[in-house]
């Protein structure tokens, strides 16, 4: 089995180390990753990406044509990925920062504030960790708490009192969809 | 970014941070070198970790500059590298060829972006003629080792020292902005290499024996003629027991996809959908790209019905397999001009065209 997922967002909201982080999950849990980024005349304020893919055997190849999982923290890469999704993927999208329209029908949507959500937490900052947790529950391809080690293992040690911060936040967006039940 | 080396244990990192840990790992005593995208990670990583462990780290003025240091360092016979990209890489080009002239171990990372001139900051494979062809003057090789994952961009970079010294001569990493970019689980080990004995050239100190001197300059034609000779002795002993390849699928290929590097992985996927539509395809993957494994390829061409090159270049290595293949069989092309490569399903469909 192999999937592939692809984090986009303004620069500065942190999706490359939102991939790195799902990345290391992914080798913790015995898997073959690679992960890459975007690159190129990018800055704070524009669009960046990258692309997790994740293999039970060697990963096959990279810059695929398609997508099984898109995380899109704002309207510019909801826009661009929508149409990059494998039929049956998902689209994990923030609703603070991009419109619930729903213009495919072969897709899964997960639309969730995820800036709002991450405000609530305590620092808009977390809003790429919370997507995580948002993606967790929608992919089921690997689980909390190897996350939680995967957030140890990427979070520097002069940065270690944000931890109990970023696991709260991928609890939140983790337990997201029950909250709206 | 993750940096931290636990050996024996796997850590997700960089290509460009898993070479610079490698290079730390075989005994690199100094680097020299000058911030480029995208191999910058690797002189950050080094301007830390060199200075940490006693060793010497100089940021270079320039390119130019970072090569004769590198010339200067390794004259003692200590292990040093410089690492650049693609339009810097060609400001070194004059001291590659003294380096080769002056037999020393120069070992250069050369993380290729798009060109030419100062093209920009995508990956490429526009430098497999720089590097093989070489852009300094008059007769010379530089060994060049073409790494395809983060992992094998620590081995070969452990190679790249080992076989520096092995022959006195410069040994290239050529890797491009996709691997040095991209984080894969790689895993750290000791140097595998027996180390190499420098004290019959190396330049230590004359105390208690006669004083000695490395230089390229040779004033009378005959000597340069008997010089030359002898260094395309080396060559040839390079060239009969240094080539390294991948093949896959090939003993019963119709169809051979050769390919190196980053690219080479889009082009193995693509050979196994080949296989599934019933198109027999195998993989030919050259490790080192000189010495290129000409033998091997010309053997393969008795036997196979068409091979196709995969780059991400305008056709460069193409043109080595067609010497190789000499009218065997047709060399098509299947390229991207730079950038990330070809999708394995794009790969498939240029194939079809050509079948």
């Amino acid at each position: 089995m192999e999937k592939n997922f692809i984090i986009a967002g303004f620069g500065g909201q942190g999706v490359l180390l939102a991939g790195e982080v799902l990345a290391n999950a992914f080798m913790l849990a015995g898997k073959h990753v690679t992960w890459y980024p975007s690159y190129g005349a990018e800055m704070r304020g524009g669009t960046v990406n990258c692309e997790v893919v994740m293999s039970d055997e060697e990963v096959s190849e990279v810059n695929k044509s398609d997508a099984d999982f898109v995380i899109a923290l704002n309207q510019a890469s909801f826009d661009k990925f929508l149409s990059k999704i494998k039929k049956g993927g998902w689209m994990i999208a923030n609703s603070t920062l991009a419109r619930e329209i729903k213009t495919r029908t072969d897709i899964n949507y997960l639309f969730a504030p995820i800036t709002k959500l991450a405000e609530d937490v305590g620092n808009i900052k977390m809003a790429n960790i919370l997507a995580l947790g948002l993606l967790v529950k929608a992919s089921r391809l690997v689980n909390l708490e190897t996350l939680n080690q995967a957030l140890d293992t990427v979070i520097p040690p002069h940065r270690k009192n944000l931890l109990p911060l970023n696991i709260k936040a991928l609890k939140i967006g983790y337990e997201y969809d029950l909250l709206t039940v | 970014m993750t940096t931290e080396c636990l050996t024996n244990k796997k850590v997700l990192t960089k290509g460009n941070y898993a070479i610079a840990q490698a290079a730390i790992l075989a005994g690199c005593q100094c680097y020299f070198g000058y911030p480029i995208t995208p191999q910058s990670e690797i002189g950050e990583f080094m301007s830390g970790k060199m200075q940490e462990l006693k060793r010497g780290y100089v940021s270079a003025e320039s390119e130019l500059a970072a090569i004769n240091m590198t010339i200067g360092a390794v004259s003692t016979g200590v292990k040093a590298m410089t690492s650049s990209s693609s339009c810097a890489v060609a400001l070194m080009q004059e001291g590659l060829s003294y380096a080769t002239a002056d037999e020393l171990p120069v070992v250069l990372i050369s993380v290729m972006r798009g060109g030419p001139g100062l093209g920009n900051i995508y990956p490429s494979q526009g430098d497999y003629f720089q590097a093989t062809k070489g852009g300094g003057n008059g007769d010379y090789h530089l060994i060049v080792l073409a790494p395809s994952t983060v992992q094998e961009c620590v081995d070969l970079t452990y190679k790249a020292f080992y076989l520096a010294q092995k022959y006195r001569n410069p040994a290239v990493l050529l890797a491009d902005g996709l691997l040095g970019q991209m984080m894969e689980p790689v895993e750290f080990y000791d140097y595998p290499y027996p180390e190499i004995d420098t004290s019959s050239w190396a330049l230590t100190g004359a105390k208690g024996r006669e004083a000695r001197i490395i230089r390229s300059y040779a004033p009378l034609a005959d000597n340069q003629c008997v010089f030359l000779e002898k260094l395309y002795q080396k060559y040839k002993v390079i060239e009969e027991n240094e080539v390294e390849w991948e093949e896959i699928n090939t003993d019963d290929a119709d169809i051979i996809l050769v390919s190196f590097g980053s690219t080479s992985r889009n082009a193995k996927t693509a050979m196994k959908q080949l296989r599934e539509k019933g198109i027999k395809a195998g993989l030919f993957r050259p490790v080192t790209l000189y010495p290129f494994p000409n033998k091997r390829l010309h053997e393969l061409a008795q036997k196979t019905k068409k091979f196709v090159t995969v780059e991400v270049n305008m056709g460069q290595m193409v043109n080595d397999v067609r010497l190789a293949v000499n009218g065997a069989c047709p060399v098509e092309l299947v390229n991207k001009g730079v950038g990330a490569p070809p999708s394995a399903a794009e790969i498939v469909s240029k194939i079809e065209e050509l079948l």
